[in-house]
């Protein structure tokens, strides 16, 4: 299937019509809605967003088979770790607070020892989250940031390490394997226990979750990742 | 473990012998007769036993469809024979109970019928895994590396781990919490199985 590329005459509006997940994304730019007929070049002027930055993220993010190869070279990559930033703020102060008051609800339906178990698995599973986005924001972007502002090499001590980013690639799917089991394992075998609307409205979460931490590890493997080890090799090479 | 047992079966002497096996055998807290063809359905229906043992003279091979339809009743048969018959009429049955089978042979063949995973039982929750991969999972789930899994079951190490994808397959659960999850909700493994 051909993916229609957006570009800056497109009207903001259109874009979130044709495809809902791009609702997610204005948050994480600073939009808010109710901007009307605009165009993506008119409130990129506006906000001050680099609008080449702001198609390379759209378009990437909602088509997953488009390569940036060619509009990766001149981005910032500081750019992007305030995108990044912003969208684990998403995570943390609306998706999963959100979610776990779903799950408190059910978990007050269930009996013993289903309960124990749903709420063990759970709670676990957002422990791994929540530290991974830690593990992001306190060794991974600032990896990044000392890549891009220190002009020798040596003097960064995350360099000196041995880190880099392959390590990062490595920890993506942990997450995404164990939401996919929560969904099925309420889907297939939790028994039934008086929470019909309850459980559907939970999966209803959990599959806008996995949508949304999809389209996210895809720009942080087919953007982020690229411009890191493309810093990563000027530095080896002076 | 109570099961609830029927017999169809319309020489008298016969039926009544089985009956007194039934009911010494220790295996069922419900035993019933049925002595005429006619009334097999509707006995069927109303009781739902766990097994039935019947003529197959009294029924046909379609007896399956006619007795049982319904998705939530897993119904074991069990023939009942003192004539010979072809081997396509008793395919149907479960298990076969000859005339001259011992009390003790009866009893036995009966306490592995009512164990035994049939047909039907495959769409139930706890059958979806073979024997073989729920000892894996259990081992798994209970901390075992794949290496301590094939020395304890005295498979190979691939072969653990071809059970292991199986599994996940089967069940579409990858991690290892989430198989722990299914583990405790079929009573594969015990929390204090876990605890330990």
């Amino acid at each position: 299937m051909k993916e229609i590329l957006i570009t800056g005459s497109a009207k903001m509006a259109n874009i979130l019509t044709a495809d809902r997940r791009a609702m997610v994304l204005m948050p994480r730019f600073g939009i808010d809605m109710g901007f009307g007929d605009k165009t993506v070049k008119e409130i990129c002027r506006e906000k001050k967003i680099d609008p080449d930055f702001f198609l390379l993220m759209v378009n990437v993010f909602l088509h997953p088979h488009h390569f940036p190869d060619k509009k990766l070279q001149n981005t910032d990559p500081d750019l992007l770790l305030t995108y990044l930033a912003n969208s684990h703020d998403y995570y943390i102060r609306e998706k999963i607070p959100s979610l776990k008051a779903l799950v408190d609800e059910l978990l007050e339906k269930l009996t013993f020892p289903v309960k124990d178990q749903l709420f063990k698995f759970f709670t676990d599973y957002i422990e791994e989250v929540l530290e991974h986005i830690d593990y992001e924001e306190k060794t991974v972007f600032p990896y990044i940031s000392d890549l891009v502002s220190q002009p020798n090499p040596i003097v960064s001590t995350r360099w000196s390490t041995g880190y880099n980013i392959r390590l990062f690639e490595e920890k993506h799917d942990n997450i995404e394997v164990k939401l996919s089991d929560l969904k099925n394992l309420l889907i297939k075998y939790f028994p039934p226990a008086e929470d019909r609307y309850l459980r559907i409205r939970i999966l209803n979460e959990l599959f806008d979750l996995e949508q949304d931490l999809i389209d996210h590890a895809r720009l942080e493997d087919k953007v982020l990742i690229p411009i890191v080890r493309q810093l990563e090799q000027n530095k080896t090479q002076p | 473990m109570a099961a609830s047992i029927m017999v169809a079966e319309h020489s008298e002497i016969i039926r009544k012998g089985m009956l007194d096996i039934l009911h010494h055998s220790g295996l069922f807290n419900q035993v019933r007769e049925v002595h005429c063809a006619a009334n097999l359905p509707e006995m069927v229906s109303r009781y739902k036993p766990d097994i039935l043992i019947v003529n197959p003279a009294m029924v046909d091979t379609n007896i399956r469809d006619e007795l049982a339809n319904g998705t939530d009743y897993h119904l074991k048969l069990a023939a009942i024979v003192y004539h010979f018959y072809e081997e396509d009429k008793l395919a149907v049955f479960d298990e076969v109970i000859s005339i001259n089978n011992t009390r003790a042979k009866i009893v036995k063949k009966l306490h592995r019928l009512l164990q035994k995973e049939t047909v039907q039982n495959k769409t139930d929750i706890s059958q979806v895994l073979t024997a073989r991969e729920k000892d894996v999972l259990k081992l798994l789930v209970g901390g075992l590396s794949n290496k301590e899994v094939s020395e304890k079951l005295f498979i190979s190490s691939h072969t653990v781990m071809s059970h292991r994808k199986n599994i996940s397959r089967k069940l579409s659960i990858k991690s290892l919490a989430g198989l722990t999850v299914y583990a405790l909700l079929h009573k594969i493994v015990s929390l204090e199985d876990l605890q330990r």
